[in-house]
């Protein structure tokens, strides 16, 4: 993809802060127009990689720009392209939620005209204009993320920087901001979310899996997913189990397609098969095609895709970046 | 899950200013800091009350009470056993009564002197026994006062009251002593008169030859001198009356020594020096008498005080204390109300994350810390502004140019607000900004010159005096609304130098804070 594309561009970015925490060798990219998720557990640098793409910290190693240019250098027509939702809570408590809002737009600068228009459009979006007078000292939790929200969208920024912004809240109001950032992606925005909540990751055109400071991976959720398992799995239940071990050995026998095969790791499913492809979907009338033609016919009475939740995935990649270390120093 | 209303379908542009050129967008980032500390302000209509009420309710209560300066001293007197034998209770509360609060006249020194350790009372006056005696005798009498003083003040105080009282005293003995002396001086003056004819009998009895008879009448005129001696006032106080009662004595003394020559010549059969020495004596007792006659007839309260004092004050008199203090009240408001402002502003939102916000967003240093100043500065002008017209109410005067006063309220401001952003700025948390906002309002009170005149401090105080605001602030605020003049040149000098100094540091400080931010 062509740099100009490119909302941010991490090239080996280094900030070393000592006794092992900061954030190392970091190479990513986040198209213009998606949302990258940044997920990991608390301290591993989430918000740093974010302040060092915004500019607050300046990186000892590599080089780094958003939206094209250096954020160390940032100038004022930069920063006025940016938003920024901060994970502490800033909201002044004895202002209202409109203060508060249009307190944030003049600080990029935007006319008292422009900012009256703006925050009856936004107010309506984050579900807010009814409580437009009320004080941000009377908002619930909840209420206080969205007028953050609010505050960080009112000069149209077309890229936001959202640092865990679902943190503590409901899962209700959780699946509406991710709601509320595809709409904003949709608009043609290009969104960096921090969370910690994997299952979060579904919702990310791309997804950053951070540990120590490091990414270990960064791709479409999807292919985190092929990642991390190999592939895609198909769960097979065959009629008879007694077929399990035949039907296991005419799967290992397929390299091109089958890259694993082995029981279900349910002990209670004795019929059960994982079979693993690149592509489950795709895969499917193949394997039932090719255990159905065997001879003696290998009958098959289910066969699906197997939906493997994201906290399995993640965990499998942290699992496999702590092999990988453990093999790298012995 | 219900969908959330779209925002409007366009492609962003990060451009939310709309094409508002730079300086206007500058000054829009500036007043937003304004317009958020005017709105944060004036949801607190507590704050904002305490500090325009507050201290104009503390300047009434101060006003409708204080009755003097002058601390009352609770006394007792003690008198020797047999009494004080001459001196009237009443006397004696008259004396006394007026430097101290006189709770008794006991001759149980023991009790009064318990009563002073337990304190009921602060001062124990001593009288020595014999006093008249001993003045008779020429020992001066000792009133010993015993205080168990606490306050360094009122310690000074009581001891300035015992120097007057015995000042009193002294002139009342002195008044008596003066007008007994001349009652006697009147009587001999006849007999000096009286004596003049006889030096004129001496001097025929010298011509004639009559030797027995002049010196009958030399010994009569030596015993009419030594008696006026005796009776005069001594030559200390005589020559503080200065004129013709300080020369008194010395013609007394010139008097007799004619008259022993007098009586030499005659014994020597010396007529022509006899006579000479006679004339001079003539002259002098001429001379007497002129003194005697003025001694004589001038008041004793006179004698005693002869340099009197004239008042008075140009502007018909000074001013009652809650006009006084008034100037001083005003200054520490304005003070205190932008040192505790100050002090908040920058350490809340430093620890509520608010300055990594504003690194992200196209805001400078320049515009956080002008919108801010701006802010209070408004809001502190409108509740001075407030106090102002309720002092006028109670009566306070605005002599001077009300311009200088404006220009005097709004340095004080802004000096003050930056003593308040460096506490702020230095600060950790709230409560170190307040504690430490607490002790720049001891400060001032103590050293600016409110309570305690600033030349009762030794220099190093007076760097720290020099320092604080409200130090200026009140002796321009004097200048201008009870003397009617001009602020001294040092009074701008000041507030700007601590204005510059301070925003400078808060400059400095904050950009070091935002980095970290």
């Amino acid at each position: 993809m062509s740099s100009e594309n490119l909302a941010i561009l991490s090239e080996g970015v280094e900030l070393d802060f000592g006794n092992g925490a900061g954030i190392f060798d970091q190479h990513y990219q986040v198209p213009q127009g998606t949302i990258l998720g940044m997920i990991g557990p608390s301290g591993c640098g989430k918000t740093t990689t974010c302040r060092v793409a915004l500019g607050l910290l300046i990186p000892q190693k590599g080089r780094i720009t958003t939206l094209g240019r250096n954020p160390a250098r940032f100038r004022a027509a930069d920063r006025e392209r940016i938003g920024y939702i901060p994970q502490q809570f800033v909201l002044y408590p004895r202002l209202s939620v409109a203060e508060n809002a249009a307190f944030v737009a003049s600080l990029y600068g935007m006319p008292a005209r422009r900012v009256r228009a703006r925050l009856d459009e936004l107010l309506a979006f984050v579900d807010l204009s009814d409580a437009r007078h009320r004080l941000a000292q009377n908002l619930s939790g909840g209420m206080q993320r969205r007028l953050m929200l609010a505050g960080a969208l009112m000069h149209d920024p077309v890229l936001l920087f959202a640092d865990e912004p679902t943190a503590g809240i409901d899962p209700v109001l959780r699946a509406r901001f991710w709601e509320y950032f595809r709409q904003l992606r949709d608009q043609g925005r290009t969104l960096v979310v921090t969370t910690q909540v994997v299952s979060e990751a579904i919702y990310c055109d791309y997804v950053a899996v951070m540990r120590k400071g490091r990414i270990l991976a960064v791709d479409t959720p999807e292919n985190l997913r092929r990642m991390a398992l190999g592939g895609e799995i198909i769960d097979l239940t065959l009629k008879n189990p007694e077929e399990v071990h035949r039907a296991l050995e005419v799967l290992k026998r397929w390299k091109d397609v089958v890259r694993a095969a082995h029981r279900s790791p349910n002990p209670d499913a004795e019929a059960d098969i994982h079979v693993v492809v690149e592509d489950a979907r795709e895969w499917l009338p193949e394997v039932l095609n090719r255990l159905e033609n065997q001879k003696p016919r290998i009958s098959v009475e289910s066969a699906a895709p197997v939906e493997v939740s994201y906290d399995e995935v993640f965990i499998r990649i942290m699992e496999q970046d702590q092999r990988a270390q453990e093999a790298r120093h012995g | 899950m219900a969908d959330a209303p779209l925002i409007e379908k366009t492609v962003p542009t990060g451009a939310g200013h709309g094409g508002v050129p730079a300086w206007r967008r500058w000054l829009i980032r500036a007043r937003a800091y304004f317009l958020k500390e005017v709105n944060e302000i004036r949801r607190q209509p507590l704050l904002i009350m305490s500090l325009i009420v507050g201290p104009l309710l503390v300047l009434i209560l101060f006003g409708a009470t204080y009755v003097n300066s002058t601390p009352r001293v609770r006394t007792a007197v003690v008198l020797p056993p047999g009494g004080a034998p001459g001196i009237s209770e009443e006397q004696i509360r008259e004396v006394i009564g007026l430097n101290f609060d006189l709770r008794a006249i006991t001759t149980d020194r023991a009790g009064a002197e318990a009563q002073l350790a337990a304190g009921d009372l602060d001062l124990v006056q001593i009288i020595p026994e014999n006093a008249a005696n001993a003045l008779r005798e020429g020992v001066s009498p000792q009133i010993e006062f015993v205080s168990n003083a606490i306050n360094p003040l009122v310690e000074g105080w009581i001891q300035y009251l015992a120097y007057a009282e015995v000042n009193e005293i002294n002139k009342a003995i002195l008044r008596a002593t003066a007008a007994e002396a001349q009652r006697e001086a009147s009587t001999i003056r006849v007999r000096v008169v009286d004596a003049e004819g006889k030096v004129s009998e001496l001097e025929r009895g010298v011509v004639e030859a009559r030797a027995q008879a002049a010196r009958r009448d030399i010994g009569e005129i030596r015993t009419t001198l030594e008696s006026l001696e005796q009776a005069l006032p001594s030559q200390e106080f005589l020559s503080a009356q200065g004129g013709e009662s300080a020369r008194l004595r010395p013609t007394i003394e010139r008097l007799k020594t004619n008259l022993d020559r007098i009586d030499r010549a005659i014994a020597d059969n010396k007529l022509t020096e006899a006579l000479a020495e006679i004339a001079a004596a003539k002259n002098d007792l001429r001379a007497l008498n002129g003194s005697l006659e003025i001694f004589v007839n001038t008041p004793p309260e006179r004698l005693v005080s002869p340099v009197t004092q004239s008042y008075r004050n140009v502007r018909g008199g000074a001013y009652p204390a809650v006009v006084y203090y008034a100037p001083g009240v005003l200054a520490l408001l304005v003070q205190h109300t932008a040192v505790t402002l100050g002090a908040l502003a920058l350490v809340r939102e430093r620890l509520m994350g608010a300055f990594e916000v504003f690194r992200v967003a196209p805001v400078n240093l320049t515009q956080l810390i002008l919108g801010k100043y701006l802010g209070y500065t408004v809001f502190i002008g409108l509740a001075t502004l407030a106090l102002i017209v309720a002092m006028t109410l109670l009566g306070v005067p605005l002599l001077g140019n009300w311009l200088l006063f404006a220009a005097l309220i709004l340095l004080l401001i802004v000096a003050s607000l930056g003593v308040g952003f460096l506490i702020s700025a230095l600060s950790g948390s709230d409560s170190q900004a307040i504690q430490l906002a607490m002790i720049s309002l001891l400060l001032s009170i103590f050293f600016s010159g409110f309570f305690i005149a600033l030349d009762s401090f030794a220099w190093p105080a007076l760097v720290v005096a020099y320092a604080i605001p409200m130090t200026h602030g009140l002796a321009g605020f004097q200048d201008v609304m009870l003397r009617g003049i001009a602020p001294n040149p040092w009074t701008w000098i000041g507030l700007g130098l601590i204005a510059v100094i301070t925003f400078a540091l808060v400059v400095l400080i904050t950009r070091r804070q935002l980095l970290k931010a």
